[in-house]
């Protein structure tokens, strides 16, 4: 299992905690030390729950899938929550949810209910590679990763979009943990929030996450607009968030398989 | 001449054979033969003489003329009516006898009556009879191998009669015996000519045999070079 | 050579027609001999293909029999450490309800990650096979098409598709087409990828896979990763590379090869006649060439050779004929034999491509050479013994030497006698058929012997019929007992073939007829699927208080079928509810006690097995099975060994708690509905199929529909085999031919004789029909008398070698009453030629001495 674990700073940045990216409160004596500036991003998203409502765009210049809406709700910590993702629009993939049970100590579950089909199935660790239902996201990319599980290395201070960034890279301590042999991780010297992600296979960049439209939502800072790229297909997905809420009240048992399964 | 009917008559008979050398056997034959006569026919090998046995027999067809025989147009019948014709009023005596080895003497000379459709009783009779007549009757039941050259040609000569046919055909009926046989067998065609009144032609090349017929016509060539009456 | 060149060829022309009837003899034999095989191969090659095209880069496969396995499997399997990556499949065949395209092969995967194992090349070239997998994935309608199913039938994406499904006919939408090569030339590229969780609801497969198919991880070997699944799974699964489908394919029709190959040989063995016989005719027509030849100074040798060399080059050319003949019938064949394997085995499978095989080419070139040269040893033999002086002289003709009779006569007595004691002495299968080889040799030895013996029996009748024309034909017969015995022989072989066959058949069908009229007595039986075969879709067990609460049904029974993999060989399994069934049906065992069986049965105690199971499997009454299934290994005694016909292969019949328990699959392939006295089949059947109109697909056969449907089946089993023995009745046709042809020649004179003396056309071709027909009653007589023992034999290897079934021997009476006017019939129709033939031709040269 342990293979399966993942460092914060894949895709799960995007879709959760690194949606909250934050940066607001004081910066930090030891701002240099990259585990550290990880850290502090983690602690200042932190939030008991989030909701919001997405709009997924596929360019991959066919424009054969139709755009996608979902609401998302997510309940707990880091590293220990769980998530509920589920289709509103179009009519065809409408009711389609997605629960992700986020584990400390290995991978998340990942199930998917179809109401058409009246089943769910698990998302299994073999296929977390693959794409996320045809966009330029992977399965992988939603899950929640622990810190610990990653070694850190700043390589310097760049600018990214006229904002101060560090340059962090993270590399699995297990290789064969994740899809990307590294990354490399851009967060805001003002506010803490992620900038921009790569993540490389080998020494190829394979995925570009660019963070736009950040704004303090409750007093978190976040990226209302992600734009992912996947450098070898040459496409783009981008993600649009809105009615985005902190800390709104939420039950446990609606984050359950069976509880998916009502609509 | 005065002659009571014609049984046998050729005009201008002509047979040539295909092949890579086209020959002609007969060359405008024109003969007739009136009925009850016993005519010969000699002339040396390849002059024709079986051949024109054959077209009277029916056994083949002119390339040019035509054949009567009893007052029938042979060359306008189908096989099977020149087949009737042959079964009803010809008999035919081999050289070689063509006698079928697998039958008995009886069952040889009943042949063409059976071919007829008689009924088996019948035939049976008949063909006792001329076994009789041709003194085989103690062979009946030999089959042809068993019997010498002679007594073979005789079963041929019974199965030719056995219709009592108005014409009868020999192709050297005694070529292939031994003389004294073949004046035995002449002297029976003879006598069964006399007494069955039928008319016979003989191809011969034996002098002997040819002279002591009614007439004698000689072929050379295809073309008949002496029509003699005695 | 030269030889050849200046003594054969100006033979062969001169004969055209004789030389053309012997080559056809090899034709035919080497044409089904090479269609035959290459049909099965294709069919097999066809199947193989599939497999390997959907097994992609799976490098083992999982499965438990046909029964499928619960879902939990999949996540045991994949956290197997040398795992790299397994995915579920289940594999659905559907009708796509268009003319001339037939089945369709579904597969269903889980798109989610399939890909690793499986590349299913995008018609676009992009990565994704379908447009939105997020809208393939939440529609169950949603279908993937290859290129080549959807130009052909001008489907498009977005184009609605009508399947039948297990809940009547559904609509599906086409959302994605793959490129035609990979995958997509699967199953004739008639396949259809679907989500599998999507074909689980629409082919009512409940929670359960068919198969996981799986990839080694890097550093881990196939062999071990085998080894350990085998021991995580138990011994309930198979853990097999795909390829081990193939033989499993194989060993379920090893019987249909079995017979395939032994009609088709028959067929060569019956050519060799043939041939032997023009040899044999060509030999003693030749004798004044021989006598020449070896008077310059030919030696044995010499003509031996050149006989020898004559067959070699005329069974090369036939074979090369036949072989063209072969692949050339051999697409038709495949086509009918994957329907047989279809509705037998219950495996769908499409033949688009006949694969020719060279090596099975050449083999039957060899086997055709071979058989011709075999042919020729004992005419070539015969003319190099021709002694110059005699043969200058005229020939008589050869008649069967007093001294080859005898010899003849001591060596059948010999042989027989040996093949008696093999018979009796039983022992191992190789002295069965060594003994089974004799008695063949034995009728072929005599055959002329006995022929001349019937000949000269049939002349007095003969002669009684028609004298001259009648006795003639007997004579002939009689004269040229080798010419007439090597075709009469042909006959007496195929006809035995035939015999035997129908003899089978015959038994076949009674012991069916006896099997269903005791066990398959319900009224009705409702199904979800129209072929009795189809085990895949099925029905929740929920439907039999349904179907017994309608008005007028008493009684329902549950049955389920699987085939399961036992003892390494694929076997039947067939669960039903014991105790009712001992109150409704009446079966007396083979062995074992008809009461105590059901209650022991009934009470999980005990299983019954079929009797050909248990001769397949040499198993006995008591002993202990050991039956793998997916949860534990079954261990009961058998109760009772019982007449079965439900699997060729051989069936366990056992009580459907016993499945349930070992298998945690309740869902039925057959409800057996009795009816309340006084209610009416139609309106019962109709009251079912109103019950479920629009909800399910269900078909309910009467009693009688589906003993129809049974021995439509049987029907199809044995007509292929038909076409063969229909081939090996023409081949000795052809010999009768042969045999006349020569006959006319022979009988020139005698036949010239017949005209000159006043035998009309008509008396002519009767001697010959007469003769012809003689040649057929000859035929017959020996071949029912061989028949009826090849029939003894064929229904010892059935027992024994091929379905184990144990049948009853009875002369089939009604086909070869049959065979009478139709072996006449054909033997007429073989004289009609030669007998136009022989009043055709010159008179004069007929009757001359040459």
């Amino acid at each position: 299992m342990n293979e399966r674990r993942q460092g914060v700073l894949t895709l799960a940045a995007v879709l959760v905690w690194l949606l909250a990216g934050l940066l607001s409160g004081t910066r930090l004596g030891a701002a240099d030390d990259a585990r550290e500036i990880v850290q502090e991003a983690e602690r200042r998203t932190d939030a008991k729950s989030q909701r919001y409502e997405g709009v997924l765009q596929v360019a991959d210049g066919k424009g054969k899938i139709a755009d996608k809406r979902w609401t998302l709700e997510r309940l707990g910590s880091h590293g220990e929550s769980k998530m509920v993702l589920r289709f509103t629009a179009p009519a065809e993939v409408k009711g389609v949810a997605l629960l992700v049970v986020n584990h400390p100590d290995r991978a998340s579950d990942q199930w998917m209910w179809t109401p058409a089909i009246e089943r769910d199935r698990r998302i299994a660790l073999q296929d977390r590679s693959t794409r996320f239902f045809g966009t330029d996201f992977s399965f992988e990319d939603l899950e929640e990763r622990d810190v610990n599980q990653y070694n850190y290395a700043l390589l310097g201070e760049e600018a990214v979009e006229q904002a101060a960034c560090w340059k962090i890279q993270s590399i699995p301590k297990q290789a064969k943990s994740s899809q990307y042999t590294r990354s490399v991780v851009w967060i805001r010297k003002d506010n803490y929030a992620f900038a921009r992600i790569e993540n490389y296979v080998k020494d190829q960049v394979v995925r570009r996450l660019t963070y736009g439209d950040i704004r303090q939502v409750q007093g978190i800072w976040t990226a209302a607009r992600l734009d992912m790229q996947d450098l070898r297909r040459g496409s783009r997905t981008r993600l649009t968030l809105d009615k985005l809420q902190y800390n709104a009240s939420m039950k446990e048992e609606d984050f359950t398989l069976q509880a998916i399964r009502r609509q | 001449m005065p002659s009571p009917t014609t049984m046998i008559e050729l005009d201008r008979v002509t047979k040539r054979f295909a092949g890579k050398r086209q020959v002609t056997a007969l060359d405008g034959v024109s003969l007739s033969v009136p009925q009850g006569e016993l005519v010969s026919v000699i002339g040396p090998s390849g002059s024709g003489k079986s051949t024109l046995l054959n077209l009277v027999g029916g056994l083949d067809r002119p390339t040019e003329g035509e054949v009567r025989v009893g007052g029938e147009t042979l060359a306008q019948l189908s096989d099977d009516e020149l087949t009737r014709v042959r079964r009803d009023k010809i008999g035919f005596i081999f050289q070689f006898f063509n006698l079928l080895p697998t039958l008995s003497c009886l069952e040889n000379v009943g042949l063409p009556l059976h071919l007829r459709g008689w009924p088996r009783a019948k035939v049976q009779d008949r063909a006792t009879e001329l076994l009789h007549l041709v003194k085989l009757e103690n062979r009946t039941h030999h089959l042809p191998d068993e019997l010498s050259g002679g007594e073979r040609q005789r079963v041929a000569i019974a199965r030719a009669l056995s219709i009592y046919p108005p014409v009868l055909l020999a192709d050297e009926p005694t070529g292939n015996l031994d003389t004294h046989t073949g004046a035995d067998i002449l002297t029976l065609i003879r006598d069964l000519h006399t007494r069955l009144g039928s008319t016979v032609l003989i191809v011969t090349h034996d002098m002997k045999v040819a002279e002591s017929c009614d007439r004698t016509i000689a072929l050379r060539d295809g073309s008949v070079v002496e029509d003699v009456r005695r | 050579m030269i030889l050849l060149r200046l003594i054969s060829w100006p033979y062969f022309r001169k004969h055209i027609l004789r030389t053309l009837l012997t080559i056809a003899g090899i034709v035919l034999g080497v044409a089904v001999f090479v269609g035959m095989h290459t049909a099965n191969q294709s069919v097999l090659a066809a199947f193989n293909h599939t497999i390997d095209r959907i097994a992609g880069k799976t490098e083992l496969e999982v499965t438990s029999g046909e029964t499928g396995f619960s879902e939990d499997v999949l996540e045991a399997v994949q956290s197997a450490p040398a795992v790299r990556v397994a995915v579920p499949i289940i594999e659905t065949v559907v009708d796509s309800r268009i003319v001339g395209e037939g089945s369709l092969l579904i597969l269903g995967v889980d798109m989610t990650g399939d890909r690793s194992l499986r590349d299913y090349d995008l018609e676009s070239g992009d990565e994704a096979v379908v447009d939105d997998p997020l809208v393939f994935l939440a529609q169950p309608d949603s279908l993937i098409l290859t290129k080549e199913f959807a130009d052909k039938n001008r489907f498009a994406v977005g184009s609605q598709i009508t399947l039948g499904t297990v809940l009547g006919d559904r609509r599906f939408t086409v959302r994605g087409i793959m490129k035609s090569s990979g995958l997509s030339s699967a199953f004739g590229g008639n396949l259809a990828i679907m989500d599998i969780y999507a074909s689980q609801k629409m082919f009512g497969r409940g929670r359960t896979f068919d198969r996981i198919d799986l990839a080694v991880k890097e550093g881990h070997t196939i062999a071990d990763t085998q080894a350990g699944l085998r021991q995580l799974l138990g011994p309930g699964y198979q853990v097999d590379p795909p390829a081990a489908r193939g033989q499993q394919f194989e060993a379920m029709t090893a019987a249909y090869s079995m017979m395939v190959s032994i009609s088709s040989l028959f067929a060569l063995f019956i050519g060799m006649f043939i041939i032997y016989n023009s040899f044999a005719i060509a030999v003693t027509q030749r004798r004044a060439e021989i006598g020449i030849l070896r008077a310059l100074g030919a030696t044995r040798r010499q003509i031996r050779w050149l006989f020898l060399g004559e067959s070699a080059v005329t069974g090369l050319i036939g074979s090369l004929a036949g072989a063209l003949v072969g692949l050339l019938i051999a697409r038709g064949v495949a086509a009918s034999i994957g329907n047989l394997v279809a509705d037998v085995y219950g495996v769908a499978q499409r033949t688009d491509a006949v694969a020719a095989s060279p090596a099975l080419v050449l083999l039957a070139l060899l086997i055709g050479v071979s058989t011709s040269i075999v042919a020729a040893v004992i005419p070539a033999r015969q003319a190099a013994r021709v002694d110059p002086v005699q043969a200058l002289q005229k020939g008589k003709y050869q008649v069967l030497s007093e001294g080859e009779g005898r010899v003849r006569l001591v060596l059948a007595a010999i042989l027989g006698s040996v093949s008696l004691i093999c018979l009796v002495a039983g022992g191992s299968r190789i002295v069965f058929y060594v003994g089974y080889v004799l008695v063949i040799v034995v009728a072929l030895l005599l055959s002329p012997l006995v022929s001349l013996l019937l000949a000269h029996a049939l002349r007095p009748l003969l002669s009684w019929i028609r004298p001259v024309e009648g006795a003639l034909a007997a004579d002939s017969l009689i004269q040229s007992p080798r010419r007439t015995s090597a075709s009469v022989a042909a006959v007496m072989l195929s006809l035995a073939l035939v015999v035997a066959f129908a003899g089978m058949a015959r038994a076949s069908y009674n012991s069916i007829i006896d099997w269903m009229d005791t066990t398959l007595n319900p009224d009705l039986f409702v199904m979800p699927a129209q072929d009795i075969v189809v085990r895949n879709l099925r029905f929740p067990p929920e439907m039999a208080p349904e179907l017994a609460a309608l008005p007028g049904v008493s009684r329902v029974q549950m049955v389920r079928d699987a085939r399961i993999v036992f003892r390494g060989a694929p076997v039947m399994i067939v669960a039903t509810e014991m105790t009712s069934l001992a109150e409704t049906i009446h079966r007396r065992p083979v062995e074992g006690d008809s009461t105590e069986m059901y209650r022991l049965a009934a009470a999980g105690r005990g299983v019954m097995v079929s009797d050909n199971l248990a001769e397949l499997h040499g198993l006995r009454l008591n002993d202990v099975l050991e039956i793998p299934a997916p949860h534990g290994v079954i261990r009961l005694p058998i109760v009772a060994i019982v007449v079965d016909y439900s699997d060729q292969l051989g069936t366990i019949l056992m009580d459907r708690s016993v499945f349930v328990r070992y298998w945690h699959d309740d869902s039925v392939n057959v409800f057996r509905l009795y009816l309340a006295p006084g209610a009416g089949v139609p309106e019962v059947k109709r009251r079912i199929l109103e019950r479920y109109a629009g909800a399910r697909q269900v078909f309910v056969l009467t009693n009688r529909e589906l003993k129809t449907y049974i021995l439509r089946i049987t029907d199809q089993w044995f007509s292929l085999a038909s076409v063969q023995i229909a081939v090996a009745v023409l081949v000795a046709i052809l010999g009768i031919v042969n045999t006349l042809t020569v006959s006319i020649t022979d009988r020139r004179r005698e036949l010239g004789v017949l005209r000159a003396v006043g035998g009309l056309h008509g008396q002519i071709r009767r001697t010959i029909w007469m003769e012809a027909l003689s040649i057929g009653v000859l035929g017959l007589v020996l071949g029912y008398a061989l028949g009826a023992v090849n029939l003894y034999y064929i229904l010892q290897i059935v027992h024994h070698d091929i379905a184990g079934l144990r049948l009853d021997y009875e002369f089939p009476l009604t086909v070869t009453a049959a065979l009478v006017p139709t072996m006449l019939a054909a033997a007429f129709i073989a004289a009609i030629w030669p007998a136009e033939s022989a009043v055709r031709g010159s008179l004069v040269e007929a009757l001359e001495y040459e």
